[in-house]
């Protein structure tokens, strides 16, 4: 049964739409950054400061829910906060850009070298995403749901050894591969059950075995098991990420256990509703780089539609937005997906 | 709640504007009662923003020839909305030293690989022809890429087929102070087309195994 549009907070609506139960209206959800340059300027709080100070980092990421009007606050732009405080190389680049791990100076070659150190959860980068979590919670308490976000153990691997050493692991020792990821898998758990602590109310874990480098098999052996683990383990609704085309592992994805699969624009919005058959919450996918990006405010509310018509849970960014992309392209989202609500119940 | 206004459909954007403490600028277009309109804007409050801003609106229309409206807009005289131009002229507003004169671009320029200048000559009904004098040979395809060149920065149309050097635009206007400006770029849209290319694959978050 529907009840009336905004009669819920932003908070019981994200909640809500993670364990599929009824909502007022479809929430409008980022797991993954929804930071511009332009927001950056609004708040004066730019990257990459932004993403070592929790001041900033709180500041910035409340625009997503005070400027665009989304029902959530992702405050962890980045995918490189305990790859730092593991000891990973970080090129912190400027405010127009990404910080990223400079994978060719890797910091493991084998399994033994992989080193989980006691301090990771005071060291500066995950301490902000704590520390930010924290002010968040304290400036809006329950009205809006706050996301954290936990790297998952294949993504750790990549940053720690490096991609295609990674891979050919993977490859020639199955076996060595996944003692990398029961050690790794330390850091998913010990960082998330801190962000809980800090207050958030789901966390977002991107573990990028994307499709175009690894199968959907791949994801059965390797993943699929610790992410069940990571359902028990960590006690909050988890959000999966996995960039890229999908659609071969989401009923894998969908037999974790996890509440919701933040899902790629290069799989439809029906097929993927198909595959999960409401076993999983599916969070996304309105499409990046030349949606949101490129195009207009026409084109977002198209695929706004889209996912809403084939009865996806949670609408979004398909992944974090550039950091160029347009305010308004980005506000077209809640007002689409109201817009959608009224015109169905006007034909009701 | 917010602060964000409805201030129109951005165009373009100056992600970190080096002359003035790496804010973003912007370039919107409105529709108005008198047609196509376009507001400099950053979200910036830095203190003395909108001196920058006012320099850059202020430069785009000498390097232009674009006019302030009474809602402090700009636009082009001939009501039309020319969007592509306009980017550039917003972009090399931005570029402009403000420490510097600002000036409206001469119709000549010197053109290194044909080693000849080239001017474009406007016949006052807002159709235009590149000319080159010097050395021939080379000059011909010079003059027809950076006949392209305007065609492309510029959304310029060909005048006719058997014109090939001359070119207009499709308001039939002459925007003599814009052409220069096309000019100074046309002779490299290659180059043109990279730096844009560059400027807008910043920001952009790759997985892990796509930064490899």
């Amino acid at each position: 049964m529907e009840t009336e549009i905004d009669s819920m907070t932003s908070r019981q609506r994200v909640l809500a739409a993670l364990g599929r139960e009824p909502v007022d209206r479809t929430p409008v959800c980022n797991p993954t950054s929804v930071a511009t340059v332009e927001l950056m300027d609004l708040v004066d709080a730019s990257f990459p400061e932004a993403n070592r100070q929790p001041e900033l980092m709180a500041r910035l990421a409340a625009t997503g829910y005070t400027e665009l009007g989304f029902d959530t606050i992702m405050p962890v732009f980045s995918i490189i906060q305990e790859s730092s405080a593991l000891g990973c190389k970080i090129q912190w680049e400027q405010k127009d850009n990404w910080p990223t791990v400079k994978m060719r100076e890797p910091i493991y070659e084998d399994v033994d070298d992989i080193n989980i150190p006691s301090d990771l959860l005071i060291h500066q980068d995950t301490k902000c995403v704590l520390d930010a979590i924290k002010i968040l919670k304290k400036e809006y308490g329950d009205e809006v749901a706050v996301i954290g976000k936990t790297m998952g153990p294949w993504s750790l691997g990549y940053h720690c050894f490096g991609v295609e050493p990674f891979l050919l692991m993977s490859l020639d020792d199955p076996d060595k591969t996944m003692q990398c990821l029961d050690k790794l898998k330390k850091v998913t758990i010990d960082f998330g059950v801190a962000q809980i602590e800090a207050g958030a109310d789901a966390l977002t874990l991107p573990d990028h075995a994307t499709g175009d480098l690894v199968s959907g098999d791949y994801y059965r052996r390797y993943l699929r098991d610790l992410h069940i683990e990571f359902v028990d383990r960590i006690p909050i609704p988890l959000i999966l990420h996995i960039c890229g085309r999908t659609v071969d592992r989401m009923e894998y994805i969908a037999q974790t256990g996890m509440s919701a699969f933040h899902y790629d624009s290069k799989n439809q919005p029906q097929e993927s509703i198909d595959i999960t058959q409401e076993l999983i919450s599916l969070v996304g996918n309105i499409n990046n780089p030349e949606t949101l990006f490129a195009r207009g405010p026409e084109e977002v509310r198209q695929e706004v539609y889209n996912n809403l018509d084939a009865g996806v849970q949670l609408v979004g960014p398909e992944c974090a937005i550039p950091l160029q992309t347009a305010i308004e392209n980005l506000m077209e989202i809640p007002k689409a997906v109201r817009d959608w609500h009224k015109e169905r119940a006007a034909q009701n | 709640m917010g602060q964000i206004v409805d201030i129109g459909r951005r165009i373009e954007l100056v992600p970190m504007d080096s002359y003035f403490h790496d804010i973003a600028i912007a370039l919107y277009q409105q529709h108005t009662t008198i047609g196509p309109s376009f507001l400099v804007h950053t979200y910036s409050r830095i203190e003395d923003v909108s001196q920058r801003i006012q320099f850059v609106v202020d430069a785009m229309q000498t390097l232009g020839g674009m006019e302030l409206t009474e809602s402090r807009l700009l636009r082009f005289p001939c009501g039309t909305d020319h969007q592509l131009a306009c980017k550039r002229v917003f972009l090399e507003a931005c570029k402009s030293d403000p420490m510097q004169l600002v000036e409206s671009r001469p119709d000549t320029i010197f053109d290194k690989k044909a080693n000849c200048d080239i001017t474009v000559l406007s016949y006052g009904n807002g159709r235009y022809q590149v000319t080159a004098n010097g050395d021939e040979s080379g000059k011909e395809r010079r003059v027809s890429a950076i006949t392209g060149g305007l065609i492309k920065l510029g959304d310029m149309i060909i005048v006719d087929e058997e014109s090939s050097d001359q070119v207009a635009f499709p308001c039939g206007c002459s925007h003599d102070a814009l052409v220069g400006l096309l000019l100074v770029r046309a002779p490299n849209v290659r180059a043109v087309a990279r730096e844009q290319q560059m400027t807008a694959s910043r920001g952009v978050l790759s997985s892990p195994s796509q930064q490899e």
